[in-house]
């Protein structure tokens, strides 16, 4: 088998430095990313289609499909685990198009999203789920941009060190559950 | 009749969620710790890892064990000579929820009607099961569980006169195509018999209960064995990287039903099994 490999990232992602990444392989990221769930995103639309700018700049951006818990007084933020990235497929050309090279969620997602990645560029990268104590302790600022009404649902910038994360899907239809599924299964249903 | 008092209820099941959300039981980590020793995948090994670790980081900052802190279920048996004074059970539990999640930092993630209403601020109302019972005595089984996986919840309705092996086909294709997106490893809970909605109450109830408590029955203790079995033969692993722990205890809870029925309802907890049984 292939040897695994590991690479720190920085974000904003530029395509050339992400296209040799395959699924299974370990990114530790840093630099700024944005926390954006369901509602986020329909918000973040509308926002686009009446002529607003954004509150950050979506070249080389990364999303990170989250809901936090709320911060206690004197720490960063709360818990914030990945929530179900296919709740967020719908979005995911949208944004694609206008220059997100990476979003971190968890789960299997639509088979049309690993064409869509292929197309534009882009990585789908794998937080551990029901992790969001430990994950929380790799975020050393958060800002809320905008949207606050929606509380956990507002959108977050956070910066991250060396955050933990495995390539999910890669550019090339490389698939971590895909992989790991037919190495591992031995029964048929 | 046996009284009880309304302030203590509220206090001891918001003590419970409190602490479901924050410190995971022993026996869990056990299981982890073997899942861990079961896999050879690197990819399963390294989330199971990261797993262990949420446990010691939640408890030392005492942070919520995954942000989704849930809608909370309770399943709560009632004798009929148990009488709350000061309010309902209903009105206690609500209470409960109310200041556990107000005073501890946990998500409000509840909204007041599904089109027209906005979240309620205090993660209020939990999902209540009454079931009236003989004798004085009062048992609440507390749940927590995420959106994720209660997302992948099934009904399936098959033929009258089904063999476990067809139940079984049901719950393996059903995890299979979905149960990477519910936090594996999990605990899966399968109802079968009642009607079409009470299979899908039993499966719920099945998981309410404490990790390592089994169907007394010991024909469906060894179905349950082996379908956990099966299911991890599925190969979807930790966080469905692959491998060879999907699934930590099969719950079976079973019920008469119709001749011209055969309902089996699916639900499944994930890896972040948060339960507690309190008893008066």
């Amino acid at each position: 088998m292939e040897e695994r490999k590991e690479v720190i990232l920085k974000t904003p992602l530029s395509v050339e430095e992400i296209r040799f990444l395959k699924a299974g392989d370990k990114v530790y990221l840093n630099g700024f990313i944005y926390v954006a769930r369901d509602l986020t995103h329909h918000r973040l639309m509308e926002d686009l289609e009446k002529g607003k700018e954004l509150p950050f700049s979506l070249s080389g951006s990364v999303i990170y499909y989250a809901g936090p818990t709320p911060t206690r007084r004197g720490e960063i933020i709360g818990s914030v685990g990945p929530t179900t990235s296919s709740r967020m497929d719908k979005y995911l050309e949208y944004f694609l198009q206008r220059g997100l090279r990476a979003t971190i969620g968890k789960g299997e997602r639509k088979k049309e999203v690993k064409k869509l990645l292929e197309k534009y560029g882009a990585l789908y990268l794998l937080a551990c789920g029901g992790a969001g104590a430990y994950l929380s302790t790799f975020v050393v600022e958060k800002e809320i941009l905008a949207y606050e009404d929606l509380g956990a649902q507002a959108l977050l910038r956070l910066k991250v060190e060396q955050f933990p994360l495995l390539v999910a899907y890669d550019m090339q239809g490389g698939d971590i559950f895909e992989e790991g599924k037919i190495k591992y299964r031995n029964i048929t249903v | 009749m046996k009284e009880l008092e309304f302030q203590d209820i509220v206090q001891q099941v918001e003590k419970a969620l409190q602490e479901l959300n924050i410190i995971s039981p022993q026996l869990l980590r056990e299981k982890m710790l073997e899942a861990l020793a079961t896999e050879d995948n690197d990819l399963a090994r390294e989330m199971l890892s990261q797993v262990m670790e949420n446990y010691i980081v939640a408890e030392e900052r005492n942070l919520p064990l995954c942000q989704d802190t849930g809608m909370v279920m309770a399943k709560v048996e009632k004798g009929e000579e148990v009488k709350v004074k000061g309010g309902s059970l209903r009105q206690a539990l609500d209470e409960a929820i109310r200041r556990a999640y107000s005073n501890n930092y946990f998500r409000k993630s509840v909204i007041s009607d599904p089109f027209f209403g906005k979240n309620t601020g205090d993660n209020t109302p939990g999902v209540y099961f009454f079931e009236l019972q003989e004798g004085d005595s009062l048992r609440i089984d507390l749940l927590v569980k995420g959106g994720g996986c209660d997302n992948i919840s099934s009904l399936g309705i098959l033929e009258p006169g089904s063999e476990p092996e067809e139940v079984e086909r049901f719950i393996l294709q059903e995890l299979d195509k979905k149960g990477g997106q519910a936090c594996p490893p999990l605990v899966v809970g399968v109802g079968i018999g009642g009607n079409a909605p009470y299979a899908l109450y039993l499966a719920s109830r099945a998981l309410s209960r404490p990790l390592g408590e089994f169907n007394p029955d010991p024909r469906y203790r060894e179905l349950e064995e082996k379908w956990r079995e099966d299911i991890n033969r599925l190969g979807i692993g930790p966080q469905g990287v692959g491998g060879r722990v999907t699934c930590l205890e099969v719950r079976i809870e079973t019920y008469p039903c119709h001749i011209a029925s055969f309902p089996v309802g699916l639900v499944c907890n994930c890896h972040v099994f948060r339960q507690k049984t309190l008893k008066w």
